[in-house]
């Protein structure tokens, strides 16, 4: 082979290899990710077991879901408890059901979990006085609602909640995002809008109800363009690894 | 050497649709600064081969109120007797004092950095300066000398076992041991007395480790060259601050949103350190006193961000990458 041939054919050889193998699992890759312990309905109210079991899910980074509002003080209990958790990341996922506990208390329990948490999301459309949250800083994620919801789910909405609260992180649940649009344009719009704030991932599929069930291949290779985006920030798991 | 006049940080501001106020502002505050300082140190008797070299945060382009006038009066050759101009002259201008124990209280010479590096005679003090010249320096007077040195270095490193599309190990093994080092000098300082823990471990998790990214991802993106625009390559970097030189590495892999979000949240430091009271703040704290300090706080978060984007840019973006940080950065 000669000179120019040798060269030319290096030149292609590293075109090739600079090049992201896209056949290589997106989600395989990424690090770190973590389970969301609201996924453990079996396991609800002991936490142990919840940690444990988001434990065999990754050792970097979890999800303590306090879903409704009286798992917070339990919650608090246990993370005030003389333990060492090896999560270099951990999120609280504020209560998003049931909602009854006056606002101002609610904040006031938040408040009390922030040492204990890299990030408190919540969900805005269970937010009333939007300024009572402004203390948590930028603890304090919020988090896109899906299509069963009247607000919260686009850019335009959420830039009504992130107006108010300036210091707030973006919680981006991608399964959401794709119930809005299966298009993914809106995920894109979401991640152009907000990228700034970008602080974690939730993922996940979702069932024809929307709930949240194990990502599939089919999905994991939809959601990969906005995933893509995202590679310094944790994953969260809202469903179990599939297994198929 | 000039930089060639194209910012990759106002490309990757430009891509990703947000500015960087802070890292830009300092930019301008430190060329004006910095034609001042030329202007007033001119004037001084200079040795035929001296050269007035301004460091840390004048060389990374980052000149907030806080910053001192850190100067290395660099000498090309072996030393000598006279020296000019001093030490004491410099800092008669300049009103800053080298610290007495530190690496620039005297002249360096060139001949000691070219030559020593690695065994006995590369102790902390050459290694600081050696790379601290390389990664973190600009020249106010004698450019040419500045470059003669620069080049010589270079010369050292990329030598006879530097091989095509490959990092060169010799110079990868050196900034990665100069890194340690300041991780490594760092607990040794704790272990000395609690006194500026804050604003050490606060520098280590930001503005230390920019520098250091600033010169790993150009040693470990030589593998996308053969030898002679290795070296064309690594020369067009070092005439780069650090910033641009991580902005550019995250455009080429195709990270910009990533790559605004790190270079984001320095940006945001870059704003912090130039407030007294958060400086001040910072320099208060100590390790017993680090969980109540606001200011700690915001540094600890903005270096986990910082940290996060620059891991996702080495092991994630670009799968060419990811396999030269696997086969290159551990052994």
């Amino acid at each position: 082979m000669g000179k120019m041939s040798a060269a030319l054919a290096s030149f292609a050889l590293m075109g090739l290899a600079t090049k992201t193998d896209h056949a290589e699992s997106i989600v395989a890759r990424h690090h770190p990710v973590g389970a969301s312990t609201g996924y453990m309905r079996d396991l609800r109210g002991d936490w142990e077991a919840q940690v444990a079991a988001a434990w065999r899910v990754s050792s970097f980074a979890i999800e303590l879901s306090a879903l409704s509002e009286a798992e917070l003080p339990s919650l608090a209990e246990y993370l005030r408890g003389p333990r060492n958790l090896p999560f270099r990341y951990i999120s609280i996922h504020g209560p998003s059901k049931g909602r009854q506990m006056d606002e101002e208390k609610l904040v006031a329990s938040l408040a009390q979990l922030v040492p204990c948490a890299d990030g408190i999301v919540m969900h805005p459309d269970t937010m009333e006085d939007l300024r009572l949250y402004r203390p948590l800083g930028h603890k304090l994620l919020l988090e896109n609602m899906d299509a069963r919801k009247s607000e919260g789910r686009t850019p335009e909405e959420l830039e009504e909640s992130f107006s108010e609260l300036p210091d707030a992180g973006f919680c981006f649940d991608v399964p959401h995002a794709w119930s809005i649009d299966h298009g993914m344009s809106v995920a894109s719009n979401l991640l152009d809008k907000f990228r700034d704030r970008l602080r974690h991932v939730h993922l996940s599929s979702l069932s024809d109800d929307l709930h949240h069930v194990p990502l599939t291949e089919e999905d994991q290779r939809l959601f990969g363009p906005v995933l893509r985006r995202c590679l310094d920030v944790p994953w969260i798991f809202e469903a179990p690894l599939s297994t198929a | 050497m000039e930089p060639s006049g194209v910012s990759p940080l106002k490309d990757l501001a430009e891509k990703a649709g947000r500015d960087f106020p802070h890292l830009f502002d300092a930019r301008e505050r430190t060329a004006t600064g910095l034609a001042k300082r030329r202007a007033s140190l001119q004037p001084l008797r200079h040795s035929l081969e001296a050269s007035i070299v301004l460091m840390g945060s004048w060389g990374r382009a980052e000149v907030t109120s806080g910053s001192d006038d850190d100067f290395m009066v660099l000498l090309h050759g072996a030393e000598g007797s006279e020296v000019l101009p001093t030490i004491d002259e410099v800092s008669g201008v300049l009103k800053h004092f080298p610290s007495e124990d530190g690496p620039f209280a005297s002249p360096v010479f060139s001949q000691k950095l070219v030559h020593q590096i690695g065994l006995d005679g590369d102790d902390n003090k050459n290694l600081t300066r050696r790379l601290l010249f390389l990664l973190e320096s600009i020249p106010v007077t004698g450019e040419k000398v500045f470059g003669t040195v620069r080049d010589e270095i270079l010369d050292r490193y990329l030598d006879e076992s530097v091989k095509p599309y490959r990092p060169p190990r010799f110079l990868l093994n050196d900034v990665v041991r100069y890194w340690r080092t300041i991780c490594v000098d760092f607990a040794a300082k704790e272990w000395k007395g609690p006194e500026k823990w804050g604003i050490r471990n606060a520098k280590l998790r930001t503005s230390r480790k920019i520098l250091f990214a600033g010169g790993l991802l150009p040693v470990l993106e030589c593998s996308r060259f053969d030898v002679v625009p290795m070296r064309a390559f690594l020369e067009e970097e070092r005439g780069r601050p650090p910033t641009d030189r991580i902005a550019r590495a995250f455009l080429e892999n195709d990270a910009s949103d990533e790559g605004a979000r790190t270079l984001g949240a320095y940006d945001e430091f870059v704003g912090w350190m130039h407030q007294s009271d958060f400086r001040e703040e910072l320099e208060s704290v100590t390790r017993d006193t680090a969980k109540t300090s606001p200011a700690f706080s915001e540094a600890e978060r903005i270096g986990k961000e910082l940290q996060a984007g620059l891991l996702a840019l080495l092991h994630e973006t670009s799968s060419q990458l990811a396999k030269v940080v696997r086969d290159y950065a551990i052994f």
